[in-house]
């Protein structure tokens, strides 16, 4: 493997980790509100939560770098301190995020749309909080979905784009993950180096659901 | 410690809301209704689980709702041990797991303590500790379904149906830890059901439930016997049921000891062991004879005088049952039977009448051993 090649794999790795984790929180709890409460304007909140699933990710990454520009609404003029996000792998890891929320809220919703709530009810009639009930019965109950809805989140951010490069830019070393680098190797014509990426993002998917589905069925005997 | 509930409660539902009162000392309680009165309503909004019920609600001095105060306590304050119908364990638990899912509340200083080691001996959990949940038998789910309620350290417990959906032979295993739990806890128990031979059998105090509505409360017996006449409940027939103690085998069966020197035969139905023996007997197989019968086929004559006698209150109608109160024995048994008007003028029966209570063994069905 070229040293280029190892740097964008790790690059990726490194973007696709970050960007789960920080989704996974608000994904998570969004695919909980969705599925447990209703409220006046929930189909507009949730319609705009998976948008970003049907746009064009370059318009979400234009989206994301208009409010991030020093006189965007997030940018350095209005904040008053530079969140340093623009052109840097961490501007990758939000382009990620945002591109991966819809697919995370969605699973995540399906999970806690499987665990019966009449089994909440019982937990609080055991004297357990609502709280204690979310930790204890909830989302051990869900378990199995909301690491499927990682494992698709973190897959989203490893195929992630156009958002991406819009965001972050394409900088060999710093923000060009495995994507954006076939990208670049068929634009120079590095056909070979290219089909390299190719196979190497091919196993790591292949890798990603292959463990998925051995943590899956390993739980499913024991649970 | 002040026992006793008090309810005063409406909760709406979409074709009719349950409004019932009830105040009462006793600790064992049944609601008795057809599937659709509501009574699982009642038991939910006393859980905590109906935000739309109203009233008030009172367990052993603490108030769980009071509306026109405000008070509407949440489920996990209420301390109810709920125990539904299809006993929704956890299924990510092993049995241990589900039992102690309660357990930090019972250790709040004013909860009722009782010994999880005395809950794993009197519902015989202990081998199944570390089952998986869905490994058990329905039995076995009841069971840990109970015990997990009672190691929550209930004020109240609340049985939904916990002999629905089983067989006989399984009931007669179940029944027993339900009586056990009533004698050896003293929780104040509510349990719903649509068996009146169960409920007379655990239940001190019942409510007749139509609606909604309560048709009738009081002592089982008496309840039972004036809700048989009544026109919903026209279609069932009241069931006697008797206990005593195994006496010896003989043939087939088993005699059976009411009081001293009283004794009936019944059918042995599959069961081995000795003990204490309830069974049930329809006022309809039993036969009232003037004069003790001679040659007869049905081995049970048991000599007795009419205490009360009930007609269904159906205008002219000519084969209106009428239920005939028995007393026997030393003078505490009873038993119904029912028989028609005209068999009633045609023996010319009244009160204070003696009579011959007449039934066969294979009539009496075998409620539970224990």
């Amino acid at each position: 493997m070229s040293s280029s090649a190892l740097t964008a794999l790790l690059i990726s790795l490194k973007v696709s980790l970050v960007a789960t984790l920080v989704v996974l929180p608000p994904g998570i709890a969004l695919g909980l509100l969705f599925a447990r409460r209703s409220f006046p304007g929930k189909s507009i909140v949730e319609t705009l939560t998976y948008l970003s699933l049907v746009l064009p990710p370059t318009a979400v990454g234009y989206l994301l770098l208009s409010l991030l520009a020093r006189r965007g609404p997030l940018g350095v003029n209005a904040l008053g301190l530079d969140l340093d996000l623009l052109f840097t792998w961490k501007g990758a890891v939000l382009a990620s995020a945002v591109m991966a929320l819809p697919l995370v809220v969605r699973t995540a919703r399906i999970a806690f749309e499987g665990v019966n709530p009449r089994l909440e009810s019982m937990g609080r009639t055991l004297g357990m909080g609502p709280l204690r009930v979310l930790w204890e019965i909830t989302l051990p109950l869900a378990r199995r979905g909301l690491l499927a809805s990682g494992i698709l989140g973190f897959s989203r951010a490893l195929g992630e784009f156009g958002a991406t490069v819009i965001v972050a830019g394409n900088i060999p070393g710093k923000t060009q993950t495995l994507a954006l680098a076939i990208f670049n190797d068929i634009q120079i014509g590095q056909d070979d180096e290219a089909r390299r990426l190719v196979g190497l993002t091919a196993a790591l998917a292949f890798l990603a659901i292959w463990i998925s589905e051995r943590l899956l069925s390993q739980r499913r005997k024991r649970a | 410690m002040i026992s006793g509930i008090t309810l005063d409660l409406n909760v709406p539902l979409e074709r009719f809301s349950v409004e019932v009162k009830w105040e009462t000392e006793e600790t064992s309680l049944g609601i008795f209704g057809h599937s659709g009165a509501g009574k699982t309503t009642i038991l939910e909004a006393l859980a905590g689980l109906r935000p739309l019920a109203r009233g008030l609600i009172r367990v052993s001095g603490e108030t769980w709702l009071d509306s026109a105060r405000g008070i509407d306590l949440s489920p996990e304050k209420r301390g109810a041990g709920y125990v539904p119908q299809d006993t929704l364990l956890f299924p990510h638990r092993d049995v241990l797991g589900n039992l102690l899912s309660g357990a930090r509340r019972s250790e709040g200083p004013w909860r009722r303590k009782l010994s999880f080691e005395r809950v794993l001996e009197v519902l015989e959990l202990r081998s199944l500790k570390e089952a998986r949940v869905d490994e058990l038998s329905g039995g076995e789910r009841q069971r840990v379904a109970l015990g997990r309620a009672l190691c929550s350290g209930p004020s109240l417990l609340l049985l939904d149906e916990p002999l629905a959906g089983m067989d006989l032979p399984l009931r007669r295993r179940i029944l027993p830890y339900l009586i056990r739990v009533r004698e050896e806890f003293s929780v104040p128990t509510l349990f719903v059901s649509h068996d009146a031979s169960e409920m007379r059998l655990l239940c001190r105090e019942v409510m007749v439930l139509e609606l909604g509505k309560a048709l009738a409360r009081g002592r089982p017996e008496e309840v039972f016997f004036d809700a048989s006449l009544h026109p919903v409940f026209r279609e069932e027939v009241f069931e006697n049921v008797l206990q005593g103690a195994v006496r010896e085998l003989k043939g087939p069966g088993f005699l059976v000891e009411l009081e001293r020197d009283l004794c009936v035969l019944i059918p042995r139905g599959g069961i081995v062991g000795a003990g204490k023996v309830v069974f049930g007997l329809r006022a309809e197989d039993i036969l009232l004879s003037l004069k003790p019968p001679v040659g007869l086929s049905a081995q049970n004559v048991i000599p007795g005088i009419i205490r009360q006698i009930r007609r269904a209150d159906a205008g002219e109608e000519q084969d209106v049952p009428v239920l005939v109160e028995v007393a026997f024995g030393r003078g505490d048994l009873r038993m119904v039977a029912s028989i028609t008007s005209q068999s009633r003028s045609r023996l010319n029966l009244a009160e204070g009448s003696e009579v011959h209570l007449v039934f066969k063994a294979q009539s009496c069905r075998i409620l539970t051993v224990h």
